[in-house]
């Protein structure tokens, strides 16, 4: 990644996480503010609930007592207390007396608790209402919640009871309102609230007993775990409820129990209040977030472009600059126009390849007076060797013809053939550094690599098993679709011939001469291998160094001619020994070498330039 | 002196006011002639055809009172269920009872002036029953079956049997006190007096009968001086009677009972039915929901005319009730209880049922339907109570109930055979009797001379005997 690139991304990140860091500050913000209000407006409402609750217990309580206090309620009280009174004609009187006072539930009930008339179930008259004959202020006890059980079920009741007392009897006037939807109804309730009433009249949680003011609730089973906590120990609890995968319709409900005499849990009162302005508000903000991190962001790039460029354009001189030094040109040098650490930077920089190319040319030239010292030293190694014999040769020429005329003809036909002999050694020795120094660049034709290794076998295949010669034994181990490159054939069998020529020299005590062929990638790799005596490390490493031999006679520069030859095809030669065990050269030659600098390029039939 | 004449004049005062007011009450007394008598039923009758038997029982009863009004019959069955002469003035049979003879009485012509002859009176009875063989005699009718026909008489003082001839326009034609003057069917009659009246003209002029009218609209339009007699359901009776009004209730004439249709899957189970009416509280019913205006009923028949209903239990049992119940698995489901919509009465006698089957463990579902509704399990039905005999009672009550039938004893069984009979009737469960109930009629001070009602002679309305003390104004 470039330094511009750095650099925007840095400051895209930093206003992006500037932005976020501001929208999740609001929005904790927001939301805290929202649930506060939400909390208060609860609060507000379960403190109106409770005190129109307890408005609607004084209303109870003040009718019954007014159906109590009404004159044919007393008389009905005396009659029943007369011995023997006939209550049946009393059965029918509590629907007319609920419906004047507008109760839902009305029952008279008798001194010994059996229901003389009920309005809620008439046909229930005679049955026993045993919890009101037990000891009971039921002046003082007010309004209170019951369950009362009704033909089509139970309901959930706000009831009162008053006693008319005619000498030793009661008459129990219980009456009441029903606790329901149309209880619902009548709650005043702010925007974005609504109120639920759970009958908790069954002992598990059952959807049926859970209605609004419209009536039953849809997917009511979702407050099943808020109700049985509600049923295993009533308090007031809060939980929010998620209706579908959209938060916006989310609603917190808060519970509050509704207890009944004995303190039991009659019901809960489910107040809801919609999440649908929090979220609207949550995804305000984050909508205005995107956008002013969004143009932020392209704010930030067009200046930190800007001003990156400024920034960046005499580091990228620098960087080609430094491209063209790794290229070659020692001279490139970084136009300076800053003061600044930049422009500092260049004129090190400068300076750098101005101390480079100097090290360079001085580097060089040692590099050609130590080569020029190995050159002759080479040379004066190879040549003192047939020089002393022909010193010697001389030498004796010319003792024989001061000492010993007579023999003069014959030493000097001996020596004559001496010096033909050293004189066509050095010839030798001068003809290969001649071929070496003019190593001719390779003539490209489709080759097979295979023949090559066959001719180079076939070559010497004589020497192989020749007499009085350790036994070497070839083994080919060719590709048979081996492809054909663009290559020089005469220039591949002499590196070839040069490889097995020294692998020869490797097994003085003969040994088996592999050579194998083999396919990659369209290129091909060829490997010859001994199992001489192996090289050690450093031999290796200096192996293809001009000049340099391991053998008492070598020149040193077969190897070297086979890098060049093996160089110029674009090819790559490595060398695995192990002493001991043998040595192996591995040439890879690719299908089509690459030009090379300066030479011109030539067509072939079906090849390529 | 002064003492003397004030002594006089405050003696001769009393004297006057006492021969005024015996004046007054002698002409309270004496039958007056003319005046509408209006009638109000909830029942609202499509048909005044005798043949027709297409109606339900309710609208049966109430047809079967105003039928009274323009058709005779042979016979006539007295308060005690004995047959007493009508058109047909006696009547003798053979041994087997498979030959009857009938002496017609003379000179009795029909509404249009036509007179009554001993054909037209065979043709009339044999399309109404095509299995005897008819025939006119010189003195009257011959009636023959092949078959015994020992209680031909009570079938003849039936309204099935009832002398009616078919005008050409269709109207229909009675020997009886009054003629049809104006019909709406379900809503509206109006009958005038029959002049030439074989027992002499009534003294009303016309009676005016609202037909369809609610319990409550017709006690209203009593006490406001709208209806001169409205039916006054059994619960109100005790009521209606404190609150001041003229209330006359009459013998036990039916039968509360529940149903059982067979092939529901909840009826079939006789423990499940054995449960049920074990668990009826029946003292509650006739005391409370029908404010003493029936009586508990163990058994079909009421004491008064069977003697032995002592013998069936109506007093609940639900320990026993309790472990019927449980005996049945798998849990039945709830038993449908289908009441008569219209019958506010019907609706608080099933509510109570299914309060004491619940104490029971049996789920009681009442439910207002019509007949045509197929889906209840059972019914609440009012059967009527043939007066005229146990085995007649009984045959009745058979009959309007459906099969199976159990096997009845034969005219003059004695009274353990017919206590078998029911006995093996009641046992089925099938039929739970409830209470025996009565007719309550409310009547307006001016009915004078009110004839109680016939509960042998199947509720016939005796009206040509009763006449109005005071005009009360223009709608009479």
């Amino acid at each position: 990644m470039s330094f511009r690139a750095k650099i925007l991304v840095i400051v895209a990140l930093a206003i992006v996480v500037a932005v976020g860091v501001v929208a999740v500050g609001v929005t904790v913000a927001t939301r805290r503010a929202f649930e506060q209000q939400d909390a208060r407006h609860t609060e507000a409402f379960v403190t109106q609930f409770q005190r129109d609750f307890d408005h609607r217990g004084e209303e109870v309580v003040h009718r019954v007592q007014g159906i109590a206090d009404a004159e044919a309620t007393l008389r009905m009280a005396i009659d029943l207390g007369r011995p023997q009174s006939d209550v049946s004609i009393y059965v029918s009187d509590a629907r007319g007396l609920a419906a004047s006072h507008q109760l839902d539930f009305l029952e008279l009930v008798g001194n010994d608790g059996a229901i003389i008339s009920s309005a809620q179930w008439p046909a229930r008259f005679g049955y026993k209402e045993d919890w009101l004959t037990q000891p009971q202020d039921w002046a003082a006890r007010g309004a209170f919640l019951k369950r009362e059980d009704l033909p089509d079920g139970p309901a959930l009741a706000l009831l009162a009871v008053s006693v008319i007392r005619v000498g030793d009897r009661n008459l129990y006037i219980v009456g009441g309102e029903r606790l329901g939807k149309e209880f619902l109804a009548s709650l005043v309730l702010p925007e974005g609230m609504r109120a639920l009433l759970y009958r908790n009249l069954d002992l598990t949680f059952s959807v049926q007993n859970l209605a609004d003011a419209s009536g039953p609730v849809a997917q009511a089973e979702r407050f099943q775990p808020l109700i049985s906590q509600e049923q295993s120990q009533p308090r007031r609890l809060s939980a929010m409820v998620h209706w579908t995968r959209d938060p916006a319709s989310a609603e917190t409900f808060h519970a509050l129990p509704l207890l009944g005499r004995q303190g039991e849990l009659l019901g809960v009162l489910l107040v809801g209040s919609s999440r649908a302005d929090l979220v609207g508000l949550e995804r305000a903000i984050r909508w205005l977030a995107i956008a002013v991190a969004g143009s932020g962001i392209l704010l930030g790039l067009l200046l930190s472009w800007w001003a990156t460029a400024r920034v960046t354009r005499p580091v990228r001189r620098l960087a080609e600059g430094a491209r063209e030094v790794a290229a070659g040109n020692w001279s490139a040098r970084v136009e300076v126009h800053s003061r600044d650490d930049i422009g500092a930077l260049a004129r090190a920089f400068n300076q750098m390849t101005e101390q480079l190319a100097e090290q360079r040319e001085r580097l060089l030239q040692a590099e050609r007076v130590a080569a020029w010292r190995e050159v002759a030293r080479r040379l004066a190694h190879e040549l003192k060797n047939p020089l002393f014999p022909l010193q010697i040769t001389v030498e004796n020429l010319r003792r024989a013809r001061e000492q010993r005329p007579e023999q003069f003809d014959e030493v000097f036909r001996e020596s004559t053939a001496t010096l033909l002999a050293e004189l066509d050694n050095l010839k030798t020795i001068i003809g290969r550094f001649s071929d070496f120094a003019k190593m001719p660049p390779p003539e490209l034709r489709p080759v097979n690599v295979n023949e090559i290794v066959r001719g180079v076998v076939k070559l010497f295949e004589a020497q192989f098993s020749a007499v009085g010669r350790p036994q070497i034994t070839p083994e080919l181990y060719l590709a048979e679709s081996l492809p054909v490159i663009q290559a020089d054939a005469s220039l591949l069998h002499r590196a070839v011939e040069n490889l097995v020529l020294n692998a020869m020299d490797a097994m003085p005590a003969g040994g088996s001469l592999t050579l194998r062929t083999a396919q990659r990638d369209g290129a091909v790799r060829l490997e010859v291998s001994d199992s001489g005596s192996g090289l050690t490390r450093e031999e290796c490493d200096r192996l293809f160094t001009p000049y340099y031999t391991t053998k008492q006679h070598g020149t040193g520069l077969g190897l070297a001619i086979v890098q060049s030859v093996v160089s110029d095809h674009g090819g790559t030669i490595a060398v695995e020994s192990e002493f001991g065990v043998g040595t192996t050269f591995r040439i890879e030659l690719p299908g089509h070498p690459p030009p090379r600098p300066g030479a011109p390029a030539k067509s072939e039939p079906g090849g390529e330039a | 002196m002064k003492r003397t004449v004030s002594q006089f004049l405050v003696a001769a005062s009393v004297a006057g006011l006492l021969l005024l007011a015996a004046v007054r009450v002698e002409s309270a007394r004496r039958p007056r002639y003319g005046g509408t008598l209006r009638v109000e039923m909830q029942a609202a009758v499509s048909s005044l055809d005798p043949a027709d038997s297409s109606a339900e029982p309710s609208v049966s009863a109430a047809k079967e009172k105003l039928i009274s009004l323009v058709f005779d019959r042979l016979i006539r069955l007295d308060a005690n269920g004995h047959p007493q002469p009508a058109l047909a003035t006696s009547w003798d049979h053979d041994s087997d009872y498979k030959h009857w003879k009938f002496h017609l009485r003379q000179n009795v012509r029909f509404q249009d002036g036509v007179a009554l002859t001993q054909d037209v009176v065979a043709q009339i009875l044999a399309t109404a029953n095509p299995n005897w063989k008819i025939t006119a005699a010189g003195y009257g009718i011959v009636i023959e079956s092949g078959s015994p026909i020992p209680d031909l008489l009570s079938q003849l003082a039936s309204s099935h049997d009832s002398i009616v001839r078919h005008a050409p326009d269709g109207s229909l034609l009675g020997t009886g006190p009054f003629r049809i003057a104006e019909w709406q069917p379900g809503r509206r009659a109006v009958f005038t007096a029959f002049d030439d009246n074989w027992e002499g003209r009534p003294y009303l002029d016309s009676i005016n009968v609202q037909m369809g009218r609610s319990p409550r609209d017709q006690m209203i339009d009593l006490q406001v001086g709208k209806a001169d007699l409205v039916e006054v359901p059994p619960d109100q009776a005790r009521r209606a009677a404190e609150s001041g009004a003229r209330v006359w209730t009459s013998q036990l004439v039916e039968l509360l009972a529940v149903d059982f249709v067979l092939g529901r899957p909840a009826a079939e189970d006789a423990r499940l039915r054995e449960a049920l009416a074990r668990s009826i509280d029946r003292g509650a019913l006739a005391n409370f929901v029908l404010q003493k205006g029936g009586e508990p009923a163990g058994s079909l028949l009421p004491q008064s005319l069977s003697g032995y209903a002592f013998l069936f239990p109506a007093a609940p049992d639900t320990a026993r009730a309790r472990d019927l119940f449980q005996q049945i698995s798998p849990v039945p489901p709830p038993l449908v209880l289908g009441y008569d919509s219209s019958d506010p009465l019907e609706r608080a006698v099933a509510e109570r049922i299914a309060v004491n089957a619940r104490d029971t463990g049996i789920i009681v579902t009442p439910k207002a339907l019509t007949k045509e509704a197929a889906n209840a399990d059972a019914w609440l039905q009012r059967l009527r109570i043939d007066w005229s005999s146990p085995r007649n009672a009984l045959a009745r009550i058979e009959d309007a109930v459906g099969p199976p039938k159990a096997v009845l004893p034969a005219l003059g069984s004695s009274p353990e055979e017919i206590y078998t009979n029911e006995r093996a009737i009641v046992d089925t469960f099938r039929l739970i009797p409830l209470v025996h109930l009565s007719e309550v009629y409310g009547l307006s001070a001016q009915v004078r001379n009110w004839a109680p009602v016939s509960a042998a002679a199947g509720g016939d309305l005796r009206l040509a005997d009763v006449w109005l003390g005071l005009p009360s104004g223009d709608a009479r």
